[in-house]
């Protein structure tokens, strides 16, 4: 009983210590990578900047943005990583974002972050396929 | 006349200097240089940072002691830094030192400011490019995660995206302040 006191206890302080803003959020788990202005660098990390919210215009995009590594294993409740994908759509490529672009809920993230994309590399190729063949 | 006085004082110069020093001494310390070169790789030597142009620092004047000293590891906006002090290897706590080129692949947490008590968020880049410093290691892991959870890790060479992954030493950048949802 102790130890579900503490753990309670615990989880209580982690998920306050992460009650922060997107765009600080984006800075404290994104942007290390993908750089401050979303265009990652040297074909280290894809660019955010301009091409994320292409990802929408085919099927599985939208949970492909989700089941991504960095997404998926960010170290943020589902709320929160909700809000933070929906800022940086906007943020970085709010020209391709489509008009009828309905934002991520906690309940869709929590599901598609449980399960991972195993090979991501062929997976991304597919999906920037569909997309060039739909130009 | 002249030239001798010069003679002169080379010889007591030279001299002095010979009584003085140790040649075995240089040596040792040599030796010592070049172990730890060869040891100090293998150490989990951590890394930091992120992307960063601007300060958007706070008035760091009001700081007291080892908590406002960029080359002392108490230093505040060290609080998750794991790796040698830039700013103890001829750069800053900001900039990186000569001949040394700072990563934009970064890992970024927030430390508290002593003073006004805010969290401010902090990128910790690395100064690739040289071997690396040797000067003020200084390892502490607020907020570190395991190398698994690779972008919240310190223990990682951030020396990514630049011309050579060599690890010189570190900066602690401030980003701005973290603000609540």
């Amino acid at each position: 009983m102790r130890a579900w006191i503490a753990l309670l206890v615990l989880t209580g302080a982690a998920t306050a210590a992460y009650a922060y803003s997107p765009a600080t959020n984006y800075t404290l788990h994104c942007q290390g990578c993908h750089l401050a202005d979303g265009t990652a660098s040297a074909d280290k990390v894809p660019a955010l900047a301009g091409s994320v919210a292409q990802f929408l215009r085919v099927p599985e995009g939208r949970a492909f943005l989700v089941r991504v590594p960095g997404v998926a294993n960010a170290q943020l409740a589902d709320a929160d990583l909700a809000a933070l994908l929906d800022w940086t759509l906007r943020r970085f490529d709010a020209a391709n974002l489509p008009a009828d672009f309905v934002p991520y809920t906690a309940d869709e993230v929590h599901r598609l972050r449980a399960e991972p994309l195993v090979d991501i590399a062929p997976a991304r190729r597919r999906l920037l396929d569909a997309i060039e063949s739909k130009r | 006349m002249a030239e001798r006085n010069v003679d002169s004082w080379l010889e007591a110069a030279s001299r002095r200097l010979a009584r003085t020093t140790s040649r075995r001494g240089f040596l040792a310390r040599m030796g010592t240089a070049l172990f730890g070169a060869a040891s100090l790789p293998l150490l989990p030597i951590a890394r930091a940072g992120a992307e960063v142009s601007r300060e958007a620092a706070p008035d760091e004047s009001k700081l007291q002691g080892a908590a406002g000293d960029p080359t002392n590891c108490e230093y505040w906006r060290y609080c998750a830094i794991d790796g040698f002090l830039s700013a103890c290897c001829g750069g800053t706590h900001s900039s990186c030192p000569p001949g040394t080129e700072m990563s934009r692949i970064t890992w970024i947490g927030t430390c508290r400011h002593p003073v006004d008590g805010k969290d401010y968020i902090i990128s910790y880049n690395d100064c690739c490019g040289t071997s690396f410093c040797g000067r003020c290691i200084c390892n502490r892991n607020e907020g570190d995660r395991p190398v698994y959870l690779a972008g919240k890790a310190n223990d990682i060479n951030w020396c990514m995206g630049t011309s050579t992954a060599a690890y010189s030493s570190t900066v602690a950048i401030v980003l701005g302040v973290a603000t609540e949802s």
